[in-house]
């Protein structure tokens, strides 16, 4: 099994006065409830043009098994240079967040149901957009019609 | 106005055949309301960690601190993503529903911040 380790970095040094921020936080990208590691990465760039919706990684039906037990991991990044260029990202048809140019994430995602698919859509300009995506048990469309 | 520098760094030497070294960083500007890293017990009753009508867009940083429990993490009623034991998140919110959590049981601990654009 792979090994994976995401490691985030959180640094201010004029949030609070006398007071820098430094926070950090490691994971190792573990299957559901397991000690072994996910085994499969997907990674994309894509241009997504305005009022464009787009759909990272699978459905929880092409996920194998119980689809509550995948762990999965998403990390996004909106390479534009633009800074007026902006995406928003959401989980289905609720948008949870706007992605700025510049501007990534990161989140553990699992596959519930398909309701729970991670959705995006650009909303001024054609963005950038960097995606990977980790998780086990993806199986592959047999069907590409 | 503060500036926020957040950095993501993912590797691996085995997920692929050609090895996983990749770091983003980004700066952020901070204009609006602070919640300073804290941590809270959760219980298997939900809590409403950053009310919408308390904020606006902002970025949230999430990390369960337990080695066993996982949590759940919603927005509002409809969406909603699971923070596995040690698993952290971070992530732009647009303040339009609130963020609330709960534990799987027990009482793990969560670590969060917020910062308003």
């Amino acid at each position: 099994m792979a090994t994976t380790t995401a490691t985030v970095s959180i640094t201010s040094s004029d949030l609070t006065p006398g007071s820098p921020l430094s926070v950090s936080a490691s994971t190792t990208l573990m299957q559901a409830g397991l000690t072994t590691g996910l085994t499969q990465m997907e990674t994309g760039v894509i241009d997504l043009a305005v009022s464009t919706e787009f759909r990272i990684g699978p459905l929880a039906t092409q996920v194998s098994g119980s689809a509550h037990d995948i762990g999965s991991y998403l990390y996004l990044c909106n390479k534009s240079t633009d800074g007026t260029y902006w995406i928003d990202w959401g989980i289905h048809e609720s948008v949870i967040g706007l992605l700025y140019a510049g501007d990534w994430m990161f989140i553990p995602w699992n596959a519930s149901d398909d309701d729970a698919a991670i959705e995006i859509q650009a909303n001024t300009g054609t963005n950038s957009i960097e995606w990977a995506f980790f998780n086990s048990n993806f199986v592959l469309p047999t069907d590409a019609g | 106005m503060a500036t926020l520098t957040p950095t993501l760094t993912l590797t691996s030497t085995d997920v692929t055949s050609d090895e996983l070294n990749f770091s983003v960083t980004d700066s952020l500007t901070v204009t609006g309301d602070t919640v300073s890293l804290s941590r809270v017990a959760l219980s298997t009753s939900d809590l409403t960690l950053f009310a919408s009508s308390s904020y606006s867009r902002s970025y949230v940083y999430l990390k369960n601190l337990d080695n066993s429990i996982a949590m759940d993490i919603d927005f509002g009623t409809t969406a909603s993503f699971n923070l596995a034991a040690g698993e952290f998140a971070f992530f732009p919110w647009h303040g339009s529903q609130n963020i609330l959590a709960v534990a799987d049981s027990g009482t793990p601990l969560l670590e969060y911040a917020l910062w308003e654009a």
